[in-house]
């Protein structure tokens, strides 16, 4: 102790965690302002200017206590909640640290840069940008350069936290202490679990991690030993003294019984130890007390091979699935796609996998037509946004391959590096900058060596490469790479004995795409899935196929059970116990009409009937003289009340359905597409309730337009660059909130300014229509729309009007 | 704590426009399920804190001002369902929009439950004294924004997880923020009615010669 050089010395943070036993924060710093009666005005922040002293005072009763850090009284002070205080983040961080600053003075204790939340959500759930939310960080930390450690508490977003650890590392050299705040259900408001916490920041390459408020010490242990599970990083405990009671605000435990909790969790790592809501300086004492004679239990555990989202941890504990669908290789319609910025379709994809039984899915965006960082982007946020899985991001490109790492939540895989030297110096620092496990592919600048030697070689050389960076080796996952054996027979075996080697010799988890293995041969399937039993009996961790083919995902889920790893079958029988016998699909009743099946909302009958229907009628009049009438009849008793809005819903989905057999079926005699015209539809800027507008589309779409949906909260750029891409005259907007009808008007002046999209009178060649619960005719007319549609049949209606 | 154990069929068929007509097999089965899921992802949430007379900060426009007119004490509340609910209805968005919209109406039935719930907690907190019905930002002349001003009050984000943006939305998006007055005397018992509404002229129960119910 007393070396405060050291101690201070921020690049040896780690060696001040090793000197100390235990480090003691500070105890609650609102509750003390609370009991001084002092009033401030918006956020108890700006006390700092107010009332430095009595901040002081704080600092220096915890500082007596034995703290051996405290927390600046800038825990709120960001440009969002200071927007209406009078005061800069400059002014009330510079001063709350520099009031910490002077209580520290003539001791050892260190002072901490205390950020909680921004206080918004961030997307998919609120409307905040990852890169805004990045900003609001960055500024604070740049705020708080006097301090000698950054914390961030009470956090509830994983991905939150990771725009602030990052805006931290890439900002200031500083030592990071992250703490998260758990319900009693074990997870964060938003649903973050502590496993994902503990797996995804110790990949960020934070200090010190773990919780503080909302509980007890009492009951934290649950969140605690799960933390334990997965890092063995020190671990931190802020909690709160137990909970308050409603009448008094009293909390109910004291600092003995506090103490005594805390030191019962001792025994998974935690080192750093303070208080939170209703803690005081005795807290803090009765802790140094009780800690006196305890000895730190550092964690030296092996940590299972991990990859998560922000509340799903796959451990890599026996073959896991990798579905393989979401790329465009050889898909027509993936790739139709793409182009057409289709999120939902990739939604779909994801969505079914994950069904079939996939527990992470491949995510590969690459096309030529396309800006692929852009869309590998987007499509990651839209599959976190309904997928629990974790993703493995699969590009070549390193801007991609960066993009993907930066915006993704959770720990991802990084499909991959190879032996090349270029791509393990570009790609390798990445992967440890965010935390990723990478595939590592066994071949480089000369190819894919023909032996299993070659191969394991170069295995070998992606290992000690990603070792020299600092990324362990059980985040590499070796491909050996799966040959075509119709063209190349031999190659099989030697896949298989590399891969062998890999997994025995260099200890890395394995992975392969396995359905390469069958081209050119007839009863793909058979060759697929022995082929896949073999590779997982030579050590195969992660297959790449596609789940839902079920004898594939069911040899999987089989091998689990047969070695032992699935205990007591339990997965097996939850796939398979309630399972329908492989569905004699429901024969569709064929007696039933087209118009029957619409009105009715009965999908499989509405395709039977349309496909007998065509052989025999032409398909435009199949539309004209079937279709569209009965789902005009639909619309029609929507408007009278006699049918609600599921039911509307529901024919015109079946309608789809219809539709789509028509489409085959031109395809294959004329090759016309039926599309009766393209339509752009949004929700505007700022506005994230898209329900209406998403009916709106599935309405348009079942009606036989080709709908563009550009999503919710769309910049009005993108609407116009993207009317003038692909050459769209007809614009539908949303918005839900009368804060947001002025984005709607600025998206309409907007089209209406664009050159390409005037003709030569100057007149505009769009015809925009809106609708929203708090719009009016009245209103809509008077910022410019064209049309103003009540419900999602009347967009329909000004559908056929405009574009017939 | 609140738990909510079932919700109103019926309400949530009214709000889907459906008042009046007879379901079929196939929407009785699809309303039944989007029951239970959505009771099963709810987590109810909810925080009050009672002000005493002054309370100009949160006096702004005349609609407030009359609504708490003779109130000593000014109770704010907030509750949500959580952000499970969001999740749920995003994913069925996306596979199946006819239970999208069934899960969404059933969510918003939830969330009225919750608040009826608190409303109750209060009428036996406040039992002898006489209290108003629940006022929220956006109700006629009163602002939305000062849905922010309530959940900082409240300590909302950090308390249950309940937080609104620029544009005012809260998030979760099932959830309320409100104020009810109380008062020594009794306070005529007016409904909250078409005039002060933020929908009034907008809303699809007018349209169509109904009533929102509120």
């Amino acid at each position: 102790m007393g070396n405060i050089v050291v101690f201070k010395n921020f690049s040896n943070f780690s060696e001040y965690l090793n000197q100390k036993n235990f480090i003691l924060l500070d105890g609650a710093t609102g509750t003390l302002i609370q009991k001084s009666g002092v009033k401030y005005d918006h956020v108890p922040e700006v006390l700092n200017i107010t009332h430095p002293e009595l901040i002081e005072s704080f600092h220096k009763r915890y500082i007596e206590a034995g703290s051996d850090i405290v927390y600046a009284n800038t825990f709120g002070a960001n440009a969002y909640k200071l927007q209406d205080s009078g005061y800069s983040v400059e002014e009330i961080i510079g001063a709350g640290v520099a009031i910490a600053r002077k209580a520290v003075e003539g001791t050892d204790t260190l002072v901490a840069l205390d950020i909680g939340p921004i206080g918004q959500l961030l997307e998919p759930a609120g409307s905040m940008k990852f890169d805004e939310a990045y900003e609001y960080y960055k500024q604070q930390i740049l705020a708080g350069k006097d301090a000698d450690v950054i914390v961030f508490e009470t956090m509830t977003d994983l991905y939150e936290l990771k725009a602030a650890v990052l805006a931290a590392k890439e900002n200031c050299d500083k030592p990071i202490i992250t703490t998260m705040t758990f319900e009693r259900n074990g997870r964060t408001f938003t649903g973050v679990s502590p496993a994902c916490a503990a797996v995804t920041l110790t990949g960020l390459g934070v200090d010190a991690l773990g919780v503080n408020c909302s509980l007890g010490p009492d009951e934290l242990e649950p969140v605690v030993s799960e933390m334990s599970k997965y890092t063995n990083l020190p671990l931190v405990i802020k909690a709160n003294a137990g909970l308050p009671d409603p009448n008094s605000n009293e909390y109910n435990i004291m600092p003995d019984e506090f103490a005594e909790c805390v030191c019962s969790l001792l025994k998974y790592g935690v080192k750093v130890i303070g208080g939170c809501c209703g803690t005081n300086p005795d807290y803090i004492a009765k802790i140094k007390s009780e800690v006196a004679d305890k000895e730190y239990q550092p964690q030296t555990k092996s940590v299972d091979t991990t990859v998560c989202s922000s509340t799903t941890v796959v451990e890599l504990n026996g073959p896991r699935i990798i579905g393989e669908r979401i790329n465009p290789t050889g898909k027509k319609l993936f790739k139709q796609a793409l182009v057409e910025n289709n999120i939902d379709y990739i939604l779909t994809q994801a969505l079914s996998q994950v069904q079939g039984g996939a527990e992470i899915l491949d995510v590969n965006v690459g096309h030529p037509e396309i800006d692929e960082k852009k869309m590998m982007v987007r499509v990651l946020k839209a599959i976190q946004s309904v997928c629990d899985v974790p993703l493995q991001i699969d590009s070549t490109k390193p801007e991609v391959i960066e993009a993907g790492l930066r915006y993704y939540n959770g720990k991802p895989i990084l499909n991959s590096v190879n032996g090349e030297e270029q791509s393990l110096s570009t790609v390798l620092p990445l992967v440890k900058k965010y935390g990723a496990s990478v595939v590592g592919l066994a071949l480089d600048e000369n190819g894919i060596p023909k032996t299993a030697e070659g191969r394991f070689e170069i295995a070998k050389r992606i290992v000690e490469r990603a070792e020299a960076v600092g990324i362990d080796r059980k985040d590499v996952y070796i491909d050996c790479l799966t040959l075509t054996v119709s063209a190349e027979q031999a190659a099989c075996r030697q896949t298989l004995e590399a891969l062998h080697r890999v997994k025995t010799e260099l200890g890395c988890k394995t992975c392969l795409g396995v359905s390469n293995i069958s081209f050119g041969l007839p009863n793909r399937e058979l060759v697929n899935r022995t082929f896949l039993t073999m590779a997982m009996e030579q050590g195969l961790d992660l297959p790449i196929i596609n789940p839902n083919v079920e004898s594939m995902t069911g040899a999987v889920r089989a091998f689990r059970v047969l070695n032992g790893i699935d205990k007591n079958s339990l997965e097996f029988i939850n796939a398979y116990n309630d399972a329908v016998p492989a569905a004699p699909v429901k024969k569709a009743d064929s007696n039933v009409d087209i118009f029957a099946a619409v009105y009715n909302g009965l999908k499989n009958e509405g395709a039977a009937a349309t496909a007998k229907l065509l052989e025999t009628t032409d398909a435009m009049q199949v539309v004209n003289e079937m279709l569209i009438p009965a789902l005009d009849r639909v619309g029609d008793d929507f408007e009278k009340n006699k049918i609600f809005l599921p039911q509307l819903i529901q024919s015109a989905n079946t309608a789809q359905e219809c539709f789509d057999v028509i489409k085959k079926h031109l395809t294959k005699t004329s090759g016309t597409p039926v599309s009766k015209g393209k339509i752009i539809v949004a929700t505007v800027k700022g506005d994230i309730h898209d329900i209406g507008k998403n009916i709106v589309k599935v309405l348009l779409d079942n009606y036989g337009y080709t709908v563009v949906d550009l999503g919710r909260d769309v910049d009005p750029q993108l609407i116009v660059d993207t009317a003038v891409e692909q050459n769209i005259t007809m614009i539908g907007l949303s918005a839900l909130m009368t804060t947001t009808l002025k984005s709607m008007e600025d998206t309409i002046k907007l089209v209406r300014e664009c050159k390409e999209l005037q003709n030569p009178d100057g007149s505009s060649k769009c015809k925009i229509f809106v609708g929203g619960a708090v719009l009016t005719k009245d209103y809509a007319m008077k910022i410019g729309a064209d049309y103003y549609c009540r419900d999602a049949k009347e967009s329909v209606d000004t559908a056929k009007l405009v574009l017939g | 704590m609140i738990t909510l154990d079932r919700l109103n069929r019926k309400e949530a068929i009214r709000y889907l426009g459906g008042a009046g007509i007879s379901l079929n097999y196939r929407m009785d089965v699809l309303m039944d399920e989007c029951e239970k899921e959505i009771l099963k992802t709810a987590e109810p949430r909810f925080l009050y804190v009672e002000r005493k007379e002054p309370f100009d900060d949160i006096l702004l426009g005349n609609d407030i001002k009359k609504h708490l007119e003779g109130c000593h004490t000014a109770v704010m509340m907030c509750a949500t369902i959580g952000s499970g609910i969001d999740k749920l209805i995003r994913i069925s968005q996306i596979s199946d929009m006819a239970r999208a919209v069934v899960l969404d109406s059933f969510a918003s039935v939830a969330v009225e439950q919750v608040c009826q719930k608190v409303d109750e907690i209060l009428a036996e907190k406040y039992s002898g004294k006489y209290m108003t019905f629940r006022f929220s930002p956006g109700y006629g002349d009163y602002p939305i924004e000062m849905q922010k001003e309530y959940l900082r009050i409240l300590d909302a984000p950090r308390k249950i997880g309940l937080t609104t943006g620029d544009s005012c939305l809260l998030v979760p998006s099932k959830s309320v923020t409100a104020v009810l007055g109380i008062s020594d005397n009794p306070i005529e018992r007016r409904k909250r009615g078409c005039a002060i509404c933020s929908m009034k002229g907008k809303c699809r129960f007018r349209r169509n010669g109904e009533h929102c119910g509120v």
